[in-house]
């Protein structure tokens, strides 16, 4: 039943999408709401988002294939299928923001490869084609010798590409929200926690029918016996990263405050008191750390099925935000104060929503993400050994 | 030292071969309007300009011969700085015009908006003008991010951007801490405006002008297409290089109407900006970043 909502919500988003696709092919950059001034919108935040929860899921796809830890046994390709869903939609996210898209091979064939930016774009290529080939030997030939192999440069490459992104924003010198050393530390963890919300959702709302379940098909053996013990330990892997994640805010937020920089103040005050409040309590904090904190503590509700998957999508709403409130708010503070009244035009403002093309866009990507994923379940042996599916 | 031709000195026969030719262009204008504009030639030259400067004159004139000096050096051995002196700027705005019709900026793209601060509570209130154009840094932050080095610093020492590498993806305008950098969306002046029929009203020979090439960077670069550069691109103010090459001061200087903006070769010792910038009254934006500006102002 789930899963039939799902394919109807994300064909509906997919469809809404497709306006977004149309008016952006078709009239550029024209109606976005991002400018010269917030440079980067929701399509950046949500490539950052994207990005993120592909390195997690990837990070945790190694628990099976790498460290082979007997609990999350057959958990791996629904991981890496995870990861190898929303690589591309962060992407199509960053691609659709580029002025000139056409042009993106330059990147590959005439880098500059001391560009942060370069290296993101190199990097999430090869970390895309290895958990590609990574779930091809996973299906056919799981244990292959280049299985590990995959694995440990797979690892390598998520960490570092999730600080990566960190540094991408960090090395700006002149955004002081966004020029602190911890920004690359913090990524990779964000992406960690992330991925387990992804893994909640795919084990919680997608993992494998107990036996007995008519529907149920031949999964790896003991699989859906463990798949409780597997929510449980995921939701405490998540409450754990949630509360990192909230020290984190609280180092970041404190410190700036404290010491005072007005470009900086100006920044946190705009994500706790400016005018998107709502989003930053709200579906941040509320929805997506405290809600998710109190009901994955509960050994009850965290190992049951819909409890977990839900949490998980709460979780991932509230990165979705969180990501957001990293890249909008450094830039809606103006670089000198008067320029907010320099100079007047379209595209010259320093208050920032997305416009409907970009919300449409982006709910395009959601959808389309969505039924690229259930097609995967539904199609590929994700949680089925693929000995047993053929028998 | 020879005297070199001035538009004080055409003969009759210059004057008229000038106006025969500003006859045959015009005749092209009515026939063809877009062909007439878009379709210049992909580099012009014009004779080099040279003043005799005495005690006295205007100090556009002394900039203008001291530019020429310059040019005669090895690229290498000059640095173009600007200087703008606070004090006599009255925010009147020429400089920006002047850069946005030299350029034929679209709406929302600025190399040069002039900052208006208001100082103090009533009654002891004054106002603080800044003309901010690129400040052309010596460690520009806006450089290294550039994932295809579409932007640099070239041999002048002047950051620059290649229309034709850059992917637009806007990273080199969040480096910038000056904020010197826009994004051209594709946006015209004409778009919505009546469409009238005629030679020089309405909105398609508005629009004709508006995509006409505008010899940035010393190539004829049309807005031709919806999405075609500069459309889609990073844009920045580049001292008008364009100008500079051809032996003329850039837009905002010579059109300064309080001469508060100052240009020159900063590695002449008897160049204006030289004297200026060893003033005890300089300073540089944002110092403490160590991107070491190229413009200074006086305060």
């Amino acid at each position: 039943m789930t899963k039939k909502v799902l394919y109807a919500l994300g064909g509906l988003a997919l469809l809404v999408g497709l306006w977004g696709f149309y008016d952006r092919f078709v009239n550029g950059h024209q109606n976005m709401a991002y400018g010269s001034y917030v440079v980067w919108g929701l399509w950046v935040a949500m490539y950052l988002f994207f990005v993120g929860i592909s390195a997690g899921a990837f990070m945790l796809a190694t628990l099976d294939y790498l460290f082979e830890i007997p609990l999350f046994k057959g958990t791996g390709k629904a991981a890496l299928w995870g990861a190898l869903v929303t690589l591309p939609a962060g992407l199509v996210s960053i691609g659709l923001d580029l002025g000139h898209l056409e042009r993106i091979w330059k990147v590959y064939l005439q880098p500059n490869p001391l560009s942060v930016m370069a290296q993101m774009v190199w990097g999430y290529t090869i970390f895309g084609l290895i958990a590609l080939v990574a779930l091809v030997l996973a299906i056919r030939q799981p244990k292959h010798a280049a299985m590990k192999i995959l694995m440990i440069v797979g690892l390598f490459l998520a960490v570092f590409l999730s600080g990566g992104v960190g540094a991408l924003l960090g090395v700006n010198a002149g955004r002081t929200y966004w020029h602190v050393g911890l920004l690359p530390a913090q990524f990779p963890v964000f992406s960690l926690a992330s991925g387990a919300a992804l893994m909640l959702v795919i084990i919680g709302l997608f993992g494998p029918a107990p036996a007995g379940d008519p529907s149920a098909l031949p999964v790896v053996a003991g699989q859906a016996e463990r798949r409780s013990q597997q929510l449980w330990v995921l939701g405490l892997l998540t409450v754990v990263l949630g509360l990192v994640k909230v020290y984190f805010l609280w180092a970041d937020f404190s410190q700036s405050l404290y010491g005072g920089i007005p470009q900086n103040v100006q920044a946190v005050n705009e994500v706790m008191f400016g005018r998107y409040w709502w989003a930053f309590w709200i579906l941040q904090i509320g929805l997506g750390t405290i809600i998710p904190v109190i009901v994955l503590v509960q050994p009850k509700l965290a190992k049951h099925n819909g409890w977990a998957g839900w949490m998980g999508v709460l979780v991932l709403t509230g990165f979705a935000v969180a990501r957001a409130n990293i890249v909008f708010p450094a830039l809606t503070v103006p670089e000198l104060e008067a320029l907010r009244t320099a100079f007047t035009g379209p595209h010259l403002s320093y208050d920032y929503f997305p416009s409907l093309v970009e919300w449409a866009v982006t709910l395009g990507i959601i959808g389309g993400a969505t039924l690229v994923f259930l097609l995967g379940t539904d199609r590929l042996p994700i949680f089925t050994a693929k000995t047993e599916v053929t028998k | 030292m020879d005297k070199a031709p001035t538009q004080a000195n055409l003969s009759r026969r210059d004057f008229l071969k000038s106006a025969g030719a500003a006859v045959a262009f015009l005749t092209t204008l009515e026939a063809n309007p877009a062909a007439a504009l878009t379709g210049a030639p992909a580099r012009v030259s014009l004779a080099p300009l040279s003043f005799e400067v005495g005690p006295g004159d205007d100090v556009i004139l002394r900039m203008q011969a001291e530019l020429q000096r310059a040019l005669a050096k090895p690229v290498d051995q000059r640095r173009w700085v600007m200087v703008i002196d606070l004090r006599k700027c009255v925010a009147c705005h020429a400089c920006t015009i002047a850069c946005i019709a030299e350029n034929k900026l679209p709406p929302g793209v600025v190399y040069r908006p002039v900052l208006d601060e208001e100082i103090g509570a009533y009654p002891n209130v004054t106002r603080k003008f800044l003309p901010k154009p690129c400040m052309q840094c010596e460690n520009p932050p806006c450089v290294p991010v550039c994932p295809v080095s579409a932007t640099y610093k070239d041999e002048n020492g002047v950051v620059v951007i290649d229309y034709d590498q850059c992917i637009g993806c806007r990273y080199c305008i969040t480096a910038c801490p000056y904020a010197s950098r826009t994004f051209d969306f594709g946006s015209t002046y004409t778009e919505g405006t009546p469409i009238a029929e005629g030679l020089v009203v309405g909105q398609t020979t508005a629009d004709d002008y508006e995509r006409a090439a505008n010899f940035e960077y010393q190539e004829a670069t049309a807005r031709t297409g919806k999405d075609e550069s500069p459309i889609g691109n990073v844009r920045k103010c580049h001292f008008c290089l364009h100008r500079l090459a051809e032996g003329m001061l850039p837009a905002c200087t010579t059109t300064c109407i309080g001469r508060a903006t100052f240009f020159g070769d900063a590695n002449d010792p008897d160049s204006v900006v030289a004297d200026l910038i060893a003033s005890p009254n300089v300073m540089r934006l944002k110092e403490e970043l160590g991107t070491e500006p190229r413009v200074y102002y006086l305060v």
